[in-house]
């Protein structure tokens, strides 16, 4: 593998492989610009990465080379986006003292390391609306090609002690046979008069009510108002009407697409999105260097960047795309994270809800004990994400204090080592991701410096597409984000003549 | 695995930078051949249908698309390879030295059940060109090192040898995907997102 150096002059070098960078590396190259696209890791994705097992199990935050030899450059990197409260766990010696019954625990650290490579294990687990903008985008992008799905085959609940199955469509809705059939007319009746129930209540001036408030005031029994508010809406009991019906849309919006649940998600993890992007970039020329660890800094002239300092080499561009990470510490006095994102991880011997066929579980935990709502993910080995016999669990929630306190009233009630039928947590993982999504405080940023935020709380992508294309309209404003790439069989590779048209065909 | 069901045999091509993975890949599926040196631009992945043994199979032959000159390709690159197909330069002695660090590479990103069953293919690129560094010879005793590896002498530039070596590299992909769980089977009912897609008909369509 030769160690040559990287060309010296781009229309745009992307600092970072987090989903955003990435999407607009993909964007610039896809219209014809040239692009370099760096990271100091040496793998791809940043904040939004997944890791086999045994890689998260050491998992370090990484600190670029500090090396003041050149201190007239705009130093790369601030320590704001660090992950923070980073913990794993192995839990054998528990799972067995509690068990002194059940012998047939003999699975153990060394084998599940064995296995280290069956798991990828997202930073960021995310799952797509069928008909949200994400999948559309993949789809109309052509990127779609790069990456397989699976539905989410149930929505499960917490409600009255237990685990719940939330009816989705229509047939699951009159299938239920823990909701009366009373309770199913009135569902079925707010469920398909959403449109009017939202003109209504703008004419009514009622849109400051919470969502919560309003299914009260609808007369919808608490088993009813449970399974819309926190399943479909995902809402926080405060969270406004407005936001509560939107979400409730986009939930039936995206149904019956796929499988039972409005959802998809990634084989093979999270992780694979933003590598994708990469790979539609790298396939339009963009230059692609991971564990670029001597990144310095940047120069800039007259309030513009003109180059990056990369070891002993200088390399210019016009556009500057950068992770937030990597936002050099004098643009981001004044940002302050506030909000924290609580995850834990577990690796667990069986089912939260054990059933005939393997699930691919998304459990809405409802807010409890003063705790905020929890987005539980549950996948078994045909996501791709864990060996055949195991599952992970991720958990997701608003911080309050920390992961550890944030969740301990889930593992408690779901992973209760005491009944033999609740999974054991076999290994934990518990950390906090920095969850800022707005940069607009960041200082004095040169024109053609563009900061891309990290991972957000939302279910989806939905969001970093949309921050993705704000970014790209500021630096292309008469281009086209991402349109369609031609199949391969489309693309007519002849002699030397034919091929130069084809290059001018694809910059058009 | 039923007969009748049609295969899909993903093959990767690894090596260094220009010593003609792309170029390969174009002779064999576009019988065409460009001198002009582009770091694998537009090149993704190519497709083409074998009969092998009376049997019709899809190869998608997967290029770096450059990713591998600063030693980036992904994980996600690897993900479900049925072949791996390792190309050195014939005349650059550094390409034929970076071999053992690709084929682990290989094993290492694409974790492949059996790591010493997986089926490489080498082929030593660009016997058109003189002088000759590296020997059929010496390529031999590289590939019998390794499990016995086939090994193949083409010239992407002439076609010479290349349909031949992608023959191989299907039987070999064909060969391993029968004995081993194929990533249909792993994986079963997964999701391709693309323009022609249906929405399912089996399962209720909407809640309203």
């Amino acid at each position: 593998m030769d160690n040559n150096q990287l060309p010296t002059k781009f229309d745009l070098i992307v600092i970072g492989t987090g989903l955003i960078e990435s999407i607009l590396s993909a964007a610039a190259s896809r219209i014809g610009k040239t692009v370099l696209h760096i990271d100091s890791n040496d793998y791809y994705g940043c904040n939004w990465a997944s890791f086999n097992l045994q890689t998260l199990h050491n998992f370090t935050v990484s600190k670029l080379e500090t090396d003041n030899s050149d201190d007239d450059c705009l130093r790369i990197g601030n320590n704001l986006f660090d992950i923070k409260n980073f913990k794993t766990t192995w839990h054998f010696s528990d799972a067995q003292s509690n068990n002194p019954e059940e012998t047939e625990i003999s699975v153990t650290q060394e084998d599940l390391l064995a296995h280290s490579r069956r798991f990828n294990i997202d930073l960021v687990p995310k799952i797509h609306y069928a008909r949200g903008d994400f999948v559309q985008l993949l789809i109309s992008s052509n990127i779609a090609r790069y990456v397989e799905y699976r539905s989410v085959s149930r929505v499960l609940t917490y409600l009255n002690g237990q685990l719940e199955v939330v009816p989705c469509s229509r047939s699951d809705v009159f299938a239920n046979n823990k909701v009366s059939v009373i309770e199913k007319r009135m569902l079925m009746k707010l469920l398909t008069s959403l449109e009017k129930i939202e003109e209504r209540l703008q004419d009514e001036n009622q849109c400051k009510k919470s969502f919560f408030e309003f299914l009260k005031d609808e007369r919808l029994s608490p088993s009813l108002i449970h399974y819309v508010l926190y399943a479909m809406a995902r809402c926080e009991n405060n969270d406004s009407v407005k936001q509560g019906i939107e979400s409730t849309k986009r939930f039936l919006h995206s149904l019956g697409r796929f499988g039972k649940t409005p959802f998809l998600f990634s084989l093979y993890g999270s992780g694979e999105t933003a590598q994708a992007f990469c790979r539609l970039s790298a396939v339009f020329g963009a230059i692609f260097a991971l564990n670029q660890t001597s990144l310095k800094g940047l120069k800039t002239t007259d309030e513009k960047l003109t180059h990056i300092l990369n070891g002993d080499q200088e390399i210019f561009a016009e556009q500057f795309v950068l992770g937030a990470q990597y936002a050099p510490q004098k643009f981001m006095k004044k940002l302050e994270i506030q909000q924290f994102i609580s995850r834990a991880v577990f690796i667990t011997d069986r089912s939260l809800l054990p059933s005939e066929q393997e699930h691919l579980t998304l459990l809405m935990f409802p807010p409890e004990e003063g705790k905020n709502l929890i987005t539980i993910i549950e996948m078994g080995h045909l996501t791709g994400t864990c060996p055949k016999g195991f599952y992970l669990v991720h958990l997701t929630s608003k911080q309050i204090s920390s992961p550890h306190e944030d969740f301990q009233h889930v593992v408690q009630k779901l992973f209760n080592h005491e009944d033999k039928e609740a999974p054991a947590i076999l290994w934990s993982c518990y950390f906090s991701l920095p969850g800022i999504d707005n940069l607009d405080v960041c200082e004095s940023l040169p024109e053609n410096l563009f900061l891309c935020s990290g991972p957000d709380l939302d279910l989806d992508y939905d969001a970093s597409i949309k921050k993705a294309k704000e970014i790209f309209i500021k630096m292309y404003p008469d281009l086209e984000f991402l349109p369609r790439a031609p199949d391969p069989e489309e693309i007519i590779i002849g002699d030397d003549h034919e091929a130069e048209n084809k290059e001018e065909d694809k910059s058009v | 695995m039923a007969s009748n069901k049609k295969v899909l045999l993903k093959v990767i091509i690894l090596g260094d930078s220009s010593v003609g993975k792309t170029s390969l890949m174009n002779q064999y599926v576009n019988r065409k051949f460009s001198n002009q040196y582009k770091a694998t631009i537009g090149a993704d992945f190519l497709t083409k249908e074998v009969t092998i043994d009376d049997r019709t199979v899809t190869m998608q032959i997967w290029d770096t698309a450059g990713q591998e000159r600063f030693q980036s390709l992904g994980v996600a690159f690897y993900r479900g390879a049925d072949c791996c197909v390792l190309v050195f330069d014939v005349t650059a002695p550094n390409t034929f030295k970076s071999l053992d660090s690709w084929r682990d590479e290989f094993l290492i990103q694409a974790a492949p059940r059996e790591p010493d069953n997986f089926p490489f293919v080498l082929l030593g690129n660009k016997v058109d060109l003189e002088p000759r560094a590296i020997s059929a010879k010496r390529a031999q005793q590289w590939c019998q090192s390794k499990n016995d590896i086939p090994y193949f002498e083409t010239s992407a530039k002439e076609g010479l040898n290349v349909e031949q070596a992608f023959l191989a590299i299907a039987k070999n992909a064909l060969a391993q995907q029968n004995q081993t769980v194929d990533l249909y089977n792993e994986f079963p009912d997964q999701i391709k997102l693309t323009n022609t897609q249906r929405p399912s008909n089996g399962s209720d369509s909407c809640a309203c």
